[in-house]
Parts: structure tokens; sequence; C-alpha cells
């Protein structure tokens, strides 16, 4: 018995160990050639053919799932954005706010742009009009200061000698004659006003010809001086400035740039002279956009 | 596995992708869509080896790229290939160890956000890797939220396999 040879059951040799393997290595080889074939005959006619006309078919098939899986979603999503829309609410709400007030100083700067509109048009129809004067070109500004107080009758300007603006340089604005440059800095520049006492401008009436000084009268009116009282003038009368009488003495003011209206005359036995009153086109009170007469002859 | 886990697998793969193309597509988070469908993937190819994880990747895909009228063949290919390692992986070392799915999840999210990208680079489409990459980390994120309940859904639908329906090619001694 123990000579003889054991019978032994024969070892299984994982006969499935090998099968499967074979199996899943076939499979996704397989798979993945499907997958290869389809994209490349996709790929290749992406808009015809039967492999699309099925895709369009499995679509329209599914599409009912799909419209369905949307509608089971939807009060969820709609949760999900209510919730979303209130976290949000409190950012939302600043930055409106923050939009709210840039948008309202947008408005208050524009709103300050329009207003100042006319007196710009007004400076540029003079500029362009016959009676602007030649040889001068316009240096435009703005008005940075005024008069701080009824004794000061200087504004700045945001033009200076970088502009080409001289000391002396007449200014004017849309209705008229303003005054001349009196300090002048790069980018800055003061006038005087005709309103200041010390301000005299040779000037003429438009229609009779009378020349004399145009000067500061009261209450922000001119007075037109040193015109005999044999003259003649007539309230209504337009007062320009006169320009240069004398080549050798060269007036700082060029020809015809209107002054003002003569509002009264009057004479008395005693006086030498008539007074006539003058009321200037310019508002002195109120500028926004002024003009620089700067020569363009060099000599100037 | 049997027909009835099949039939299972199957309808869980559906469900998925519908739901991924007509809910979670529209999902955006930090840039990027929770993949519901990856992770229902993942979790039966875990669960039921490399030839499931394969046929079902591929007729997922199929059933996406057929619903979204996209280029047929392109997602199938790409879920073709992470069922099949993801079931692998299952097959040989992961399955019982609690981490898989995630470890999982976490790993064939790059690859298949970077499998679809160089599929349409290929093809000449649109490949914003820059977009890509941006998204991967939330796109991780998203997906390893949902692993958890979608995992053990799934568990629950299909049976336990036994020792003898895994391969045969690992075979743990003792």
């Amino acid at each position: 018995m123990l000579a003889s040879s054991v019978q032994r059951s024969k070892p299984t040799p994982y006969p499935s160990k090998a099968r499967s393997a074979l199996i899943r290595r076939t499979v996704i080889v397989v798979l993945v050639l499907l997958a290869l074939t389809l994209l490349t005959i996709s790929f290749r006619s992406p808009t015809s053919g039967a492999l699309h006309s099925v895709q369009g078919a499995g679509s329209t098939a599914l599409r009912p799932f799909q419209v369905a899986a949307t509608r089971v979603a939807q009060p969820f999503r709609d949760a999900y954005d209510y919730v979303d829309g209130l976290a949000n609410a409190k950012a939302q709400n600043a930055r409106l706010k923050k939009q709210n007030e840039q948008l309202r100083l947008a408005a208050l700067v524009a709103a300050g742009k329009l207003a100042k509109y006319p007196a710009y048009e007004k400076l540029l129809h003079l500029e362009q009009g016959s009676a602007f004067p030649k040889d001068f070109r316009a240096v435009n500004a703005s008005v940075i200061s005024y008069p701080d107080g009824p004794f000061t009758h200087q504004i700045t300007i945001s033009a200076g000698s970088s502009s080409g603006i001289r000391t002396n340089s007449p200014i004017v604005s849309g209705d008229g004659l303003l005054g001349r440059v009196t300090d002048v800095s790069p980018d800055t520049a003061v006038v005087t006003m005709l309103t200041d006492p010390e301000s005299f401008v040779s000037a003429r009436d438009l229609h009779s010809r009378v020349r004399g000084m145009v000067q500061a009268g009261s209450a922000g009116t001119l007075v037109l001086s040193q015109v005999p009282k044999q003259l003649r003038v007539v309230k209504g009368d337009e007062i320009v400035t006169d320009g240069t009488r004398n080549p050798r003495y060269p007036d700082i003011y060029p020809y015809g740039i209107p002054i003002g209206r003569v509002s009264s005359v009057g004479v008395t036995d005693t006086a030498t002279f008539l007074q006539v009153q003058v009321q200037p086109f310019a508002n002195f009170g109120s500028l926004d956009a002024v003009a620089a007469l700067v020569p363009t002859k060099r000599h100037r | 596995m049997t027909l009835i886990d099949g039939v299972k697998a199957a309808v869980v793969l559906f469900v998925a992708a519908i739901a991924q193309v007509s809910i979670f597509s529209q999902l955006h988070v930090f840039g990027a869509v929770p993949n519901l469908l990856l992770v229902s993937l993942v979790a039966i190819a875990l669960l039921r080896g490399s030839i499931a994880g394969a046929v079902g990747g591929f007729f997922a895909g199929l059933l996406v790229d057929t619903a979204t009228l996209g280029t047929l063949g392109l997602t199938s290919l790409v879920l073709t290939l992470a069922g099949y390692w993801i079931g692998r992986y299952g097959e040989t070392t992961g399955r019982d160890r609690g981490h898989a799915p995630f470890l999982s999840v976490a790993v064939v999210t790059v690859l298949y956000e970077f499998g679809l990208l160089v599929m349409h680079f290929v093809l000449g489409e649109s490949a914003p890797a820059g977009a890509v990459v941006r998204s991967l980390i939330p796109a991780i994120v998203l997906n390893l939220i949902i692993t958890a309940p979608v995992y053990a859904l799934v568990r629950r639908l299909l049976r336990v396999a036994g020792r003898e329906e895994l391969t045969t090619e690992v075979q743990l001694l003792g």
C-alpha cells in the first residue's frame, strides 16, 4: 500500500484565470476600437450620414428623459437661485449703491459742463465772427478762481505763458471785453477786469465815432470819460475798443472788441466832459469761459 | 455579474447620464461642474470590475454623446478607459479599502479632464488647457463631495461580488 503510488487528484490549472484575462482584454480592445471607429466616422461626417441620422434619432428618443430630468430639477434649481440671490443681495446692494453714487457724481459733472455750454458757445461765436481782431489768436481757458470780495476785481484763468499768454494780453468772454492779464505763470494767469479802478481802456462810440476812456464806474458799471460835452453820444450806442491810435504807442487792446452799451448820458453846465455811463456786455459776476488774445505776429 | 446586476448598473448609468447632461452640466461652481456620471461609473467599476466598468463607460459615454449631439465615441473612449482602469484597481487592490472610492474619483477626475482635453486637441477643436487646469481642483472637490452618497447608493443596489466573481489573476493566499 505504501509502495503503491498514491492517486492524487489532478491539480486544477486555473483555467478561469487565463480565460477571464483574455475576455477582459478582448472586451477593452473591442470597445476602444469601436469608440475609435465611431469617433472617426462621426468626425469625418459630423452633419450627414447614417451615423448622424442614428445619433439624431437617439437624441430625439432621449429628449423626453432630459425634459423630465429638467422638470424634476427645476424646483431645486429655483430654490438654489433664490438662496443664491439672497446671499448675493447684500453685496449687490452695496455695489449698486456705489454705482449710484458714481452715476450721481457723473450726472453732476455733466450738468456742470452743460451749464458752461452757453458761455463756450458765445465764445466760439465771438472767435469765429468778423469782429474778432486780426493778427490775434484765441487761447481758450476756464475761470478757476473768482474775486474773493467787493474790493478785488481779479480772476484766475487756467492758461498761462506756456500757451502764449503774456502780461497785458487782452481777455474776452463771449459777450465782450473783460480786462487784461496782470500776472502770468506757466499754466495760469491773473486777469484784472475792467471793473478795477486802475483799469483804463481807450474806446470809441461805434456810431458817433466819439472817443474816450472807459474806466470803472459805480455799482459794476463803466463810464466813458473824457468825452467833450459838445460831442454827441446817444443812449444805446455801442462802445468798442479803439485800438492803436498812434503806432509809436501801440494800445494793448486791438480795435473793435465790444465793451458795452451806453446806458445814460449826463451833462452839467460846469463840467467839461459828458458823463456817459456804459453797461458792460460781459457779466463780470458770472464767468465760466474766457479767451486770451495772443498776437500771431512775433513782434507784437 | 448577474443579469439583474447588469440591468441595475445600466439603469444607474442611464439616470446618471441623463442627470449629467440635463442638470449637473448647468451647475457651475468655481468654473467646475460636478460629474455624477463619472462618479457613478467609478462606483460600478469598483464594485463590479473592469469589464463592467469598460462596458458601462462605453455605453454611458455613447449616451452622453448622443444626447448632446457631440462627436460620437469621444466621451465613450475616455469613459471606457476610465471604467476599465478603475475596475482593474478594484479587482486587484482597492475594492475593500475605505478610501478606494475617493482615491479613484480624485485620480479619474484628473485623467478624465485631461483625456477629454487631449481628445479635443487631437480633433482640432477648442481645447482651453488653462481653463481645465483652473477648474481641476474645484472639479475634484465637487466629485469627492458626491462620491460618498453615490457610492453608498450603488453599493446598496448592487450586491457585493463574491470572491469567485473577482478576477483570478490576483488571488489572496492564506
